[in-house]
């Protein structure tokens, strides 16, 4: 199990899902629509093996939000499942029910970029402070604070 | 205060706690470079405990806190409520650059001020991280200041004079 996955490979088990390229030496970038990125992962676990998420990461292309889902198996291939979401209303099925580790990563990236998971059991803050307020992502490349706006922590007057 | 008066059971509190002074650190957002070098300063290298510097878990066996790194909106309210546990008298020493002027941290977005904002701070020492003597020298003249607040008769000696009153020139907050 120790063969490198080969690009004819991925493109046979994956190619109806999007494009596939190879984006560097040990690295299959499949790039495909939002609706069939939970497909596209369902048969990476079962034809490829890939039964491991390594992260999921996230960009701000200004109007689209990237989300990138990297898979990783026992032949060492990291499989990139990238798919696109627009910035004004980023929404996507959850995978933290076929792949359990993936639940922290989506309460991440739901705190700082803003994108929801349907069907999360629990999207809840995680890295941003409990007074944190609503509908503030700081990782957004629009995003700014406000000024004059409480943003957490302690209150000026020192009570 | 307790230990500040004439008595025989006060000057042995007052001369227990500058013979034997016990800390703790509390990280309030700082990259662990400052975490790194005070740990150091423990070890046997440096070994303050020979000195009678003891680190302690609990703020609430505590003389001197010692802070390192800016605050995090996170961790503002957590590090009140460590300050607060300390009996007094209690000293705050902000370790770091991040802690005395903001570092590489300041005006993120996740960041308040420096842990002034929070509680007040006696001593602040500088350094990107500083080295493990300059800690040892910060708390040296942490000592140095319960001795001098000791013979005053509590902190505020050290208190700055509002700019229209008229007040004897003494320095704030003491700088290493």
């Amino acid at each position: 199990m120790n063969k490198k996955l080969t690009l004819e490979e991925v493109t046979g088990k994956l190619g109806r899902f999007g494009t596939v390229e190879q984006a560097r030496f040990n690295r299959i970038r499949v790039s495909m629509e939002p609706d069939t990125i939970r497909d596209a992962i369902i048969a990476a676990q079962g034809d490829l093996a890939c039964e491991r998420l390594l992260a999921i990461s996230t960009a701000d292309n200004t109007e689209t939000l990237e989300l990138i889902y990297h898979l990783i198996g026992p032949h060492r291939t990291v499989i990139s499942l990238a798919t696109r979401l627009p910035s004004h209303l980023p929404k996507i099925r959850t995978i933290s029910d076929i792949l359990p580790p993936a639940g922290i990563y989506e309460r991440q990236i739901h705190d700082l970029f803003g994108i929801t998971f349907d069907g999360h059991p629990g999207l809840n803050r995680l890295m941003l402070n409990e007074d944190w307020p609503e509908g503030e992502y700081p990782l957004r490349k629009d995003w700014k604070p406000e000024p004059g706006r409480f943003y957490g922590g302690i209150r000026e007057d020192r009570s | 205060m307790s230990g500040m008066s004439g008595s025989l059971s006060g000057n042995l509190v007052r001369w227990a706690r500058i013979k034997s002074p016990w800390i703790t650190i509390f990280n309030s957002g700082a990259c662990n470079a400052c975490d790194i070098e005070i740990i150091a300063c423990l070890m046997p290298r440096f070994d303050v405990e020979r000195f009678g510097i003891l680190a302690k878990g609990s703020p609430r066996h505590a003389d001197i806190l010692i802070v390192t790194g800016r605050v995090t909106r996170k961790q503002a309210s957590r590090l009140r409520r460590v300050w607060e546990q300390i009996p007094e008298p209690k000293y705050v020493i902000a370790v770091g650059a991040c802690g005395a002027g903001g570092g590489v941290f300041e005006g993120l977005y996740h960041v308040l001020d420096g842990p002034e904002c929070v509680i007040p701070v006696d001593i602040y020492l500088a350094g990107c991280p500083p080295r493990p003597d300059e800690i040892i020298n910060a708390v040296v003249a942490c000592l140095g200041l319960m001795e001098q607040d000791a013979a005053h008769g509590g902190k505020e000696w050290r208190q700055k004079q509002p700019a229209g009153k008229a007040g004897h020139a003494s320095t704030g907050e003491g700088a290493v």
